[in-house]
């Protein structure tokens, strides 16, 4: 598809790497995220090649010198790096890393959306699960903490504050799904929570 | 043949019962809501139930697992047409055809044609699981090492070159996958890999955290990261599947039928590449050319035909060879692991009617959409009015209990974590996931088969090319490459004129996809 039609709504983002019609500056930009990418890949694909070259060939073990443990990995690092290369052979070719060319825009409105979502489930799955907290508990707190932040946005651009009814129905929300999988998952179908 | 046809008829008899029967239409309906919600996929839903039947009878289980994976394929088609979104990536050839009906106030007409058209194209795809699964499964017997090696990689290989837009993308997700699965205690002497001396990745990165992920994480930022609401075509017409249409269409029906089972037997290639090549050869055969993308009936028709039609074919390599076809296919194959049977040449041996239970659990999944493509319709859109905002923290919820119930591990969430956020990175910069599961399933063959191989060889490489199954995976496998390689591309259409094009053609979903260079 060329483009993601959001119904009526236009599209934030064009997905510049799905495109077919990129202007020659959106070209560009996504010839230059390649080739960066594909230092990356290099990167990768050396690191696994000298991991796999200095991994233990079991020599002590007597074991047949085709099937050490490294081979296959190594056969993978060697495919990375010609793969990136041409990746990034590719980029180059395409105008890609010119100094002051045309670079991706990412709008900081959607990275700060990001930064949050990703902060709130490290909070719940890394802190939150798994460490004595009760599950429903952690969850309750979790989906309460994501409903009433995630919709601040919206609240803001109606230029409305948080009001109590906001509060109650993100708590019977978060409290209810909380309690929900906890009683399908665990009493239901016996299945271990964190 | 007989014999067969007697186990498939017993395998028909056994789901006859309320239990079954309840299990079947309870995963089908899951599975339509979860297809009917954009961003979430079957893959997601398979891998969640996964977790929740994972105490349950394999049979059961398994079967809540097919009827889930139908469900959310048919379901994605109602968001296709309703919002112009695809609910699942299978559904985007129905798109432009399917909301141009519904902007004309013909949404429940289209609605209609995509319940005849699964319907169809599903029963088209479990006729033929009947009868090539256990013959392909019985020539596969035959393969050794040798075999089984070429056999990965081409899977591997396929997946890359057709999924998305850049082959040299798609090969290197497939490369990552491959790699990852390499992380851990290997299989032959049990030595650790890439572990770093840390205990918890002694036992790898597990499939289903890891598609938990990549299917679900990733979607929940990249949904949430979009803040715009979508609006809804209002549903005023009968959603009634139309029959006489699939008669009128019965060209398409079974065009896209074949379409779909051929690609399904692909590795890796996914359900949307069985929609987008039977709406492709539609559009190149249709008297109604200039209604293709403005609401033709016929590209709908051949849209969601050819998605369901590659549902069962996809099982067929999944169950005969190991192999699956698809990323929801392949957490059906860990799924099937995880209950005791292990999918491939030898499972007509150890599980010789299984097969023919898979058969009739995917019957019954045909049946359970065409029941709520009949009832529940409009109740079921109810979801869509959801806000995201609400929604997408409680899929998180579900993501966390997946990832971590089937071993009890703390360290699976943070895999989940770790490959969801790394998977939306990627996503973001045209990488596709479908090449990178594939690897991650295939890893742990294509190593074994490349060692034991060398063994039983003596360290020659000669077997990998002269036997005579190896040496037809290997040219097809290498030509599959080399393909996108500029200078022999060309010598290629030189050699063939126009053939090579239409090759590509029909293999591209798209079809100026990205060269090598």
């Amino acid at each position: 598809m060329n483009e993601r039609p959001f119904g009526d709504a236009p599209a934030i983002e064009r997905d510049l790497f799905e495109a077919e019609d990129l202007t020659p500056a959106e070209a560009e930009a996504v010839a230059t995220s390649d080739l960066r990418a594909a230092a990356g890949w290099l990167v990768l694909g050396v690191a696994v090649l000298i991991g796999s070259i200095t991994m233990d060939r079991l020599e002590r073990q007597d074991i047949n010198p085709y099937t050490v443990p490294g081979l296959l990995p190594g056969l993978l690092g060697i495919v990375m790096i010609l793969l990136g290369v041409l990746l990034g052979v590719r980029s180059w070719r395409r105008g890609g890393g010119r100094p002051g060319g045309a670079r991706l825009h990412v709008d900081p409105a959607i990275v700060r959306r990001l930064a949050l979502v990703v902060a709130l489930i490290l909070v719940y799955s890394v802190v939150l699960v798994g460490h004595g907290m009760p599950f429903w508990l952690a969850s309750a707190l979790y989906v309460t903490a994501s409903i009433l932040t995630l919709q601040q946005p919206q609240r803001a651009a109606a230029r409305r504050g948080l009001t109590f009814r906001d509060v109650a129905l993100a708590v019977a929300i978060g409290l209810g799904s909380g309690l929900l999988v906890t009683y399908v998952f665990q009493d239901l179908f016996l299945v271990r929570l964190p | 043949m007989f014999e067969g046809l007697a186990d498939l008829g017993h395998a028909w008899l056994g789901f006859l019962n309320p239990t079954s029967l309840a299990l079947g239409l309870g995963g089908a309906l899951l599975g339509i809501v979860v297809g009917i919600l954009p961003g979430l996929s079957a893959t997601l839903v398979i891998a969640l139930l996964t977790t929740l039947t994972v105490k349950a009878q394999p049979n059961d289980a398994i079967l809540v697992l097919i009827c889930s994976y139908v469900g959310a394929l048919y379901g994605g088609s109602r968001t296709a047409i309703l919002l112009n979104i695809p609910g699942t990536a299978a559904n985007a050839a129905s798109c432009a055809d399917g909301y141009a009906l519904a902007r004309r106030g013909e949404a429940g007409r289209a609605i209609g044609i995509a319940t005849s058209g699964a319907f169809m194209g599903t029963l088209f795809g479990v006729v033929c699981l009947a009868l090539f699964a256990p013959t392909l499964a019985e020539f596969a017997l035959s393969f050794g090492a040798f075999e089984f090696f070429w056999l990965a990689l081409f899977g591997v290989a396929m997946s890359g070159s057709i999924v998305g837009r850049d082959p040299l993308k798609g090969w290197l997700m497939g490369a990552l996958g491959l790699f990852v699965a390499q992380i851990g205690q290997e299989g032959l002497y049990a030595f650790d890999r890439f572990t770093f001396g840390w205990g918890e990745l002694a036992g790898g990165i597990a499939l289903i955290p890891a598609l938990v992920g990549a299917f679900g994480v990733a979607e929940i930022l990249i949904t949430l990261s979009d803040p715009v609401e979508r609006k809804l075509v209002e549903l005023k017409d009968s959603v009634l599947p139309r029959f006489r249409e699939v008669v009128q269409y019965w060209r398409t029906v079974l065009r896209s039928g074949v379409i779909g089972v051929l690609t399904g037997l692909l590795p890796g290639v996914g359900e949307d590449s069985g929609a987008w090549m039977s709406y492709a050869a539609a559009k190149a055969t249709t008297r109604e050319k200039e209604l293709f993308g403005k609401g033709s009936i016929d590209g709908l028709m051949a849209a969601e035909t050819g998605d369901m039609a590659s549902v069962p074919g996809h099982m067929i390599p999944m169950l005969s060879l190991g192999i699956p076809g698809s990323a929801p296919s392949a957490v059906l194959m860990a799924a099937m692991i995880i209950h005791g049977i292990q999918p491939g040449p030898m499972m007509m041996i150890q599980h010789p009617t299984f097969i023919y239970e898979v058969v009739a659990m995917t019957s019954l999944a045909t049946i359970t959409i065409l029941i709520f493509g009949l009832f529940l319709v409009k109740p079921l859109l109810l979801i869509l009015r959801i806000r995201r905002t609400v929604l997408m923290p409680i899929v998180f919820l579900l993501c966390t209990v997946g990832a971590f119930a089937n071993a009890s591990r703390l360290f699976d969430i943070y895999a989940m974590l770790a490959v969801g956020i790394g998977a939306f990175l990627l996503r973001r910069r045209g990488y596709h996931m479908a090449p990178f599961v594939l690897g991650m399933v295939l890893g742990p063959l294509l190593d074994k088969s490349l060692r034991r191989g060398l063994v039983l060889s003596d360290g020659s490489l000669a077997p990998f090319f002269t036997r005579p199954i190896s040496m037809a995976f290997a040219i097809v496998t290498i030509f599959t490459i080399l393909l996108y390689v500029p200078p022999f591309k060309r010598a290629v259409r030189r050699v063939t004129g126009g053939v090579g094009a239409l090759v590509r053609a029909t293999f591209a979903r798209h079809p100026r996809s990205g060269d090598v260079s």
